[in-house]
């Protein structure tokens, strides 16, 4: 087997120093080049992709699936399918663009299939949060328990206001607003215009603004 | 510029890009749409509220267990992975063009067959149900014969068992 970018062992197995010179040694090449050394056989060049993209896969599943265990288990997923997929990788579109319509396609029918598993919880002081697993901290003066609760139920609010949005607007803020996609990548991963993209974020930029008035 | 014109714009505006010319000359005049940017900016700001977690020491781990699941598992091959491969899709090709040669052959036999009316009739398939049944159309008279032949052969054994003490 090509050991490629870097000659090491499987992901997981030599964590830090080594993705470090990995990142080094890829710095060349883009994502779809070293996609293509996937496809080749190389093992470092997948673990590089890993490395690069778990943070934001991470934070991407999490946004659609308001469950951290979720989240990480979904982006594994992703990763999986990305490996199981590799032989009939084409670099035709920008690697982002397939590495997204995956995880919104796994996304998606994650949700559909937990529709009815999340009820809507309030924020409360004495559980922690099942999202996060963070329990709330009201011990010490800053923030004040008040504010506390004010963020939770801020953050409560954002939750559940981009969550009720119809599914492509929700990817589409997903996208824009924490991936930081320009129109033209959203626009490919969910098969619409620039044009429609634009229209698509514009609507639910306006339903977000008119729903969350009270906390602006 | 109009304030259709400026919603498309706000968007943007919104997120830091650059405004276009006309825009502050609107935004100036127009309360309604310096109030809708403003609110649009905050709730950018709010959004940004919404902290996602880091990934936790785990997953790393767990992503190594699932490759080794997975780089332990047989190559699955697609459906049609086995178009890639040049003999075997030549092979079916040569087939599906041989069965299209012969069903092109037997149906043009068939018509024209259709359209000789004028000549001698079809000759019927033996083993096939319509030549059967035309078969036994034809031998009416023979089976005719048969029950005839049946009942002279009934007769004596009848007498016979008459006979019998």
């Amino acid at each position: 087997m090509d050991r490629g970018l870097l000659g090491m062992g499987s992901i997981g197995a030599q964590p830090a120093a080594d993705t470090t010179a990995l990142m080094g040694s890829a710095a060349g090449l883009t994502d779809a080049e070293v996609m293509l050394r996937v496809k080749a056989g190389d093992e470092s060049a997948f673990e590089y992709l890993v490395q690069k993209y778990r943070r934001s896969m991470v934070g991407f599943m999490y946004r659609m699936s308001h469950n951290a265990a979720a989240a990480e288990d979904l982006a594994q997923e992703v990763f999986l399918r990305v490996y199981r997929s590799r032989s009939g990788y084409e670099a035709s579109a920008k690697f982002t663009t397939w590495l997204y319509r995956i995880a919104t396609n796994l996304a998606v029918n994650h949700a559909r299939d937990t529709r009815n598993e999340r009820p809507e919880k309030m924020a409360s002081l004495d559980e922690p949060d099942q999202e996060t697993g963070s329990t709330m901290d009201v011990a010490d003066g800053s923030p004040t328990a008040e504010e506390t609760i004010l963020r939770r139920e801020r953050m409560s609010a954002i939750r559940a206001k981009v969550q009720a949005l119809p599914e492509r607007q929700r990817v589409a803020v997903l996208m824009h607003k924490y991936q930081q996609m320009d129109y033209k990548q959203i626009s490919e991963v969910l098969k619409l215009s620039e044009s429609a993209t634009k229209s698509l974020l514009f609507r639910a930029y306006e339903t977000l603004r008119e729903q969350l008035k009270e906390f602006l | 510029m109009k304030c259709d014109e400026i919603k498309e714009l706000m968007l943007d505006a919104a997120i830091g890009g650059q405004g276009v010319p006309g825009m502050n000359e609107h935004l100036l005049d127009c309360p309604a749409c310096a109030g809708k940017l403003q609110e649009m900016r905050k709730t950018m700001a709010l959004l940004d509220e919404w902290q996602a977690p880091e990934p936790s020491p785990y997953f790393d781990t767990r992503l190594a267990a699932r490759m080794r699941e997975e780089r332990a598992k047989p190559e699955r091959k697609s459906w049609f992975s086995w178009v890639r491969m040049p003999v075997l899709a030549g092979a079916l090709a040569l087939v599906l063009m041989m069965a299209g040669g012969v069903n092109w052959f037997t149906r043009s036999r068939t018509s024209s067959e259709v359209a000789g009316k004028a000549g001698p009739p079809p000759v019927p398939v033996v083993g096939t149900a319509v030549g059967d049944l035309q078969t036994l159309d034809k031998n009416e008279d023979l089976y005719a014969n048969f029950d005839l032949l049946d009942d002279l052969q009934v007769q004596p054994d009848v007498d016979a068992d008459q006979e019998t003490p």
